[in-house]
C-alpha cells in the first residue's frame, strides 16, 4: 500500500492492517486482544508525536483512533442490538470488511503521500462519521435514534472530500458554498426529521419511538420525507460544476489523479438515484437488484475510484517539475497565470506584475490590479529577482500552509518565463500609453488649430471688418476722410502685427534659417525676465530643433506666468547623443504637472522622438526641467 | 526738390501687387523706380543694368521664401560697394539687424513691412540710405532696448537718454534726433556725451561706428 521508502511508515500501516483487520475479523464480533493492543499502544503515542515528522508514528496513532471508534460503534450493537439487527452473515461482514479496508488504504494512502495536506483528515473524519450507521442497531432508544439523526452528516462528509479531493483544500467561492449547502442542509434536514418523524419505516413492523420527535406528525413526516428529495437535485449539480472547474484548471498529472473520482462520481449518482426510484415506485427490476447480495456493489465504487486517485498523487514538488518540462515546451504569451494555477492547483490563482511606471501592478493584458486588502483568504507572494520586484502571486494560504516552500519552488522554476511575461505585459502597457498619446497629439493639433482659427477671426478678421467700415465713411464724408484714412491705416498696421505675431508662434522662421541658438536668443529677447542662453552653435536635424524649440518656449511661457521667477537660465548640451536642454528658474517651484495639458503636450512630443521630460520642482526652490532629445 | 537729381531705386519682392504699390508710391514721393524684380537673380541683373542708388528688397523671396532678401542685399553690397540696399522685414528678429548692417553699416536698412503703408517712413528710410545713412527699424530697437537684463547701466539713463539712446540704435544722426524731438542739436550732443559716459562707451564710437556700437551694446 505504502511505496514510500521513508523508513517507519512500514511498521505503522502493518500495525494499523493488523489491528483493523484483527478488529473486524470477519463479523461484528470484536477481537478482544486487538483491543487489548490498541489500549496499550495508544498511551505509548505521546499527543505532541501526532503532528510530529514521524509519519509512521502519526499513521499508528491515527489507525488506533479509529480502530477505538470502529470497535466502540460495533460493539454497541452486540451488547444490545434492538430488533432490527441485520442478520449477520458471511456476504454482508465480508462486504463490510472490503469496504473498510479500502477506506483504510485511502487514509494511509493519503497521510503518507500528502502528509501536510489536510487530505487525510477530512478522509478520516468521513471514515468516523460514517461508523454512526451502527448506532441504528443498538436497542437503547436514545443511542438508536442519535443514530438515525446523525446519519445523513456523514453524506456531507463524502461531498466535502469529492469536492477538496485532492488538494483536502476547498478553493474559491463555489467550492465552498457548495460543501456548505450540503452540510447545512443535511444538518438541517437531520434536526428537522428528528423533531417531527415518529418512527421510521425501516423498523416495520414493530417500531422504536423515536425519542427526539417533539412535534411528531406522520402526515408532515411522509410529505417532508418525499419533499427531501428534491434539495439533492438542486445541490448534487454543484459537485459536477466545481468538479469540472477542478479538471479544467488540473495539469495532466492532476487530472490522473481526478480522472477515477470523475468516473466514480456518476456512476453513484445514477445508482443513488435508481435505488431511489426502485424503492419509492417499486419497480421490480431495479429494487431486485438492491435487494440482492450484489447490492453493496456501488457503495464500493467511491472508496475505489479515491483509492485509485491517492495512489496517483505524487509529491507536490514534483508538480515544479511538471511546470519546467512545460515551459520548456514554450508557454504562450497570457499562459502563464494557467500553468501557474495547474502547477499550484490553484484556480483562484492571480499573477500580477509591476507596472512600467513602477506604480501598481498589471496583469499580463496591461490592465492594472488590485492587491487584496485584506491577507485573510488571500496571500500575496512577492516574485523578486535580484532585489528588483517583478511582481506578485495572489493565492489561496493554504498552498503556502499545505507545502511550505512550494510558491517559491514553482516562482523560482518561473521565473524566465515571469520575466518573459511581465516584459510584455509591460509593452502592452507602453502600447496603451502611445495610443492614448497618439490620440492627445491629434487632439493638440486640433485644439491649435481652433486656436489659431479664434485668433484669426477675433483679430486680423475684425480689424479688416473694421478697416472697411472706415473706408467707406471717408468715402462719404470726404470732408474728414483725412483722419478716417489715418484710423484705418492704424487699423490695418495692427492687424499686420497680429498676423505677424500669429505666423511667428505657428513657426520661427529663424530657427529653420539660423538654428536653435539664434531662436532661443530670439525668444529670450521677448520673455520679460531676464534669460541667459547658453545653447551650441551648431544645427541639429528639423524635427530635434522644433522639438527644443518648442520646449523652451512652452517652459519659458509657464515660467513667467505661474513661477514668479527672476532669473532663467536655459542651457543645452551634449551627452551620448543626445541634446539636454536645462531650463532653469529661481521662483517659486512647486509646479503641478496635471495642470493644464502644456507639459502634458510637451512629453507627447517628445515621446514623439525617443525623448524625455524631467520637473524638479520643490517647493520655493526654483524649477529646472530638463528635456532629453536623442538626434544621432 | 525739382532740381535735385531724383533718386534712382531698384524693386525686388515676388509678390506682385505690392511690388507695383511699392512702386507706384515711390514714384509718387519723386523716386525714379529703374527696375522691378520678383526675384534674386532678376534683381541682380537689374543692379547691374541700370546701377541704381538703393535697392528695396524683400526679406522673403523665392525660392525658400525664408531669408532670401538677407543674401542678395550682402551679395549687393559686396559686387557694387556704392549701392545702399533697404532690407524690408517681416520678422522682428536683432539678430538679422543687427548681422545686416555688422560690416558696413553706411547706407543700409533693415525696415519692417508695416511700416511701408506709412509712405513717409518709406520714403525717409530710402533717403536715409541713399546719403549713407543707417536705417535700423524701431520696433527692432524697441525689442533690444526693453529685453530684461539683469544688472545694467542702462537702468541709470533717464527716459529722455533712453529716448536718445532707441534713435542713435534707429541709426539717426545728431542733426536728425535733433529735428526729430525738436530740440537743439546742442543739447542732444549733451545728452549723447552723458550717455556715452553712462554706457562707458569710448568717444571714438562716431558717425557709421556709432550705430554698431550702441547696436551690439544692446545686444549683449
Amino acid at each position: 500500500v505504502a511505496a514510500d521508502p521513508d523508513s517507519g511508515v512500514y511498521p505503522g500501516v502493518i500495525a494499523c492492517m493488523a489491528m483493523t483487520g484483527l478488529a473486524r475479523d470477519g463479523s461484528l464480533g470484536v477481537n478482544w486482544a486487538a483491543v487489548d493492543m490498541t489500549a496499550k499502544a495508544a498511551p505509548a503515542a505521546p499527543i505532541e508525536t501526532f503532528e510530529s515528522n514521524r509519519p509512521g508514528m502519526r499513521i499508528a496513532v491515527v489507525c488506533a483512533i479509529y480502530l477505538v471508534i470502529v470497535v466502540v460503534a460495533n460493539t454497541l450493537p452486540l451488547v444490545t442490538p434492538n430488533t432490527f439487527m441485520p442478520q449477520v452473515t458471511l456476504v454482508n461482514q465480508g462486504y463490510q470488511l472490503v469496504l473498510w479496508l479500502i477506506w483504510l488504504a485511502v487514509l494511509v494512502e493519503s497521510m503518507v503521500r500528502q502528509p501536510s495536506s489536510p487530505l487525510w483528515k477530512l478522509v478520516f473524519a468521513y471514515m468516523a462519521l460514517a461508523q454512526l450507521w451502527t448506532l441504528r442497531y443498538v436497542g437503547n432508544p436514545v443511542v438508536w435514534s442519535i443514530g438515525w439523526a446523525t446519519y445523513p452528516i456523514q453524506i456531507a462528509a463524502l461531498v466535502h472530500l469529492i469536492v477538496a479531493f485532492p488538494s483536502g483544500h476547498l478553493r474559491g467561492r463555489l467550492d465552498r458554498a457548495v460543501v456548505g449547502a450540503y452540510y447545512a442542509y443535511l444538518i438541517g434536514i437531520s434536526i428537522a426529521m428528528s423533531l417531527i418523524v415518529r418512527n421510521v419505516d425501516l423498523c416495520q413492523p414493530t417500531c422504536h419511538e423515536q425519542v427526539f420527535a417533539a412535534f411528531a406528525d406522520d402526515g408532515l413526516a411522509e410529505w417532508a420525507g418525499r419533499a427531501n428529495v428534491i434539495p439533492p437535485l438542486v445541490l448534487a449539480p454543484g459537485i459536477f460544476i466545481s468538479l469540472w472547474r477542478h479538471w479544467r484548471y488540473a495539469n495532466p498529472a492532476a487530472r490522473q489523479v481526478l480522472a477515477p473520482v470523475a468516473v466514480a462520481l456518476p456512476i453513484v449518482t445514477v445508482a443513488t438515484a435508481l435505488e431511489y426510484i426502485g424503492r419509492n415506485f417499486w419497480i421490480e427490476e431495479i429494487s431486485a437488484f438492491f435487494e440482492s447480495p450484489l447490492q453493496p456493489i456501488p457503495q464500493l465504487v467511491m472508496p475505489i475510484a479515491f483509492l485509485i486517485g491517492v495512489t496517483r498523487l505524487r509529491l507536490n514538488r514534483t508538480r515544479v517539475a511538471d511546470l519546467v518540462v512545460e515551459f520548456g515546451r514554450g508557454i504562450p504569451i497570457g499562459g502563464l497565470r494557467d500553468a501557474l494555477a495547474q502547477a499550484l492547483g490553484d484556480p483562484t490563482l492571480e499573477l500580477a506584475f509591476t507596472a512600467p511606471s513602477g506604480d501598481g501592478n498589471v496583469d499580463a493584458s496591461g490592465r492594472a490590479v488590485e492587491l487584496p486588502a485584506d491577507t485573510v483568504g488571500r496571500a500575496v507572494t512577492p516574485l523578486e529577482w535580484d532585489g528588483e520586484l517583478l511582481g506578485v502571486l495572489i493565492h489561496d494560504p493554504a498552498i503556502e500552509a499545505d507545502d511550505p516552500g512550494l510558491v517559491e519552488a514553482v516562482s523560482s522554476a518561473a521565473r524566465l518565463a515571469i520575466e518573459n511575461e511581465r516584459l510584455a505585459a509591460q509593452v502592452r502597457a507602453q502600447l496603451e500609453e502611445v495610443r492614448a498619446s497618439r490620440a492627445r497629439i491629434v487632439e493638440a493639433g486640433d485644439t491649435e488649430r481652433r486656436r489659431i482659427e479664434r485668433d484669426l477671426h477675433d483679430g486680423a478678421q475684425q480689424r479688416l471688418v473694421a478697416l472697411a467700415l472706415r473706408l467707406q465713411l471717408a468715402k462719404e464724408t470726404a470732408a474728414g476722410a483725412a483722419s478716417l484714412l489715418d484710423e484705418a491705416t492704424a487699423e490695418v498696421q495692427t492687424a499686420i502685427g497680429e498676423v505677424r505675431d500669429l505666423a511667428r508662434g505657428l513657426h520661427p522662421p529663424i530657427l529653420t534659417e539660423a538654428g536653435l541658438r539664434a531662436a532661443i536668443t530670439a525668444l529670450a529677447e521677448r520673455t520679460p525676465v531676464p534669460v541667459t542662453v547658453d545653447v551650441p552653435a551648431r544645427r541639429y536635424p528639423s524635427t530635434i530643433e522644433t522639438t527644443a524649440y518648442f520646449v523652451v518656449a512652452e517652459i519659458l511661457t509657464n515660467v513667467v506666468r505661474h513661477a514668479r521667477a527672476t532669473d532663467i537660465s536655459v542651457i543645452a548640451t551634449e551627452a551620448e547623443g543626445r541634446l539636454l536642454v536645462t531650463i532653469r528658474d529661481n521662483g517659486r517651484g512647486g509646479a503641478d504637472e496635471t495642470r493644464g495639458s502644456g507639459l502634458r503636450g510637451l512629453r507627447d512630443r517628445l515621446a514623439a522622438v525617443g525623448g524625455t521630460l524631467n520637473i524638479n520642482s520643490p517647493h520655493d526652490d526654483g524649477t529646472t526641467v530638463t528635456a532629453a532629445i536623442p538626434f544621432t | 526738390m525739382s532740381e535735385v537729381a531724383r533718386i534712382r531705386v531698384a524693386l525686388a519682392d515676388d509678390a506682385a501687387l505690392l511690388r507695383e504699390s511699392l512702386a507706384a508710391a515711390l514714384a509718387a514721393r519723386s523716386f525714379d523706380v529703374v527696375g522691378q524684380a520678383a526675384d534674386v537673380p532678376e534683381l541682380l541683373k537689374i543692379v547691374e543694368r541700370e546701377r541704381p542708388e538703393v535697392v528695396v528688397v524683400d526679406v522673403r523671396m523665392p525660392p525658400t521664401h525664408t531669408t532670401e532678401g538677407l543674401e542678395a542685399a550682402r551679395e549687393i553690397r559686396a559686387r557694387h560697394p556704392g549701392t545702399a540696399v533697404l532690407v524690408l522685414s517681416q520678422y522682428i528678429e536683432t539678430q538679422y539687424a543687427v548681422d545686416l548692417v555688422r560690416d558696413d553699416p553706411a547706407g543700409i536698412g533693415y525696415l519692417l513691412k508695416d511700416r511701408v503703408a506709412r509712405l513717409s517712413d518709406l520714403a525717409d528710410a530710402v533717403r536715409r540710405v541713399a546719403s549713407g545713412g543707417t536705417v535700423i527699424d524701431p520696433e527692432v530697437v524697441a525689442l533690444l532696448l526693453g529685453r530684461p537684463r539683469r544688472h545694467s547701466p542702462l537702468d541709470e539713463l533717464t527716459t529722455r537718454e533712453r529716448q536718445i539712446l532707441g534713435l542713435m540704435a534707429e541709426g539717426l544722426s545728431n542733426p536728425a534726433i535733433a529735428d526729430r524731438l525738436h530740440v537743439e542739436l546742442k543739447t542732444i550732443e549733451g545728452h549723447v556725451g552723458i550717455i556715452f559716459s553712462k554706457l562707458g562707451l569710448g568717444p571714438s564710437a562716431e558717425g557709421h561706428r556709432r550705430v554698431l556700437a550702441v547696436l551690439a551694446y544692446l545686444r549683449r
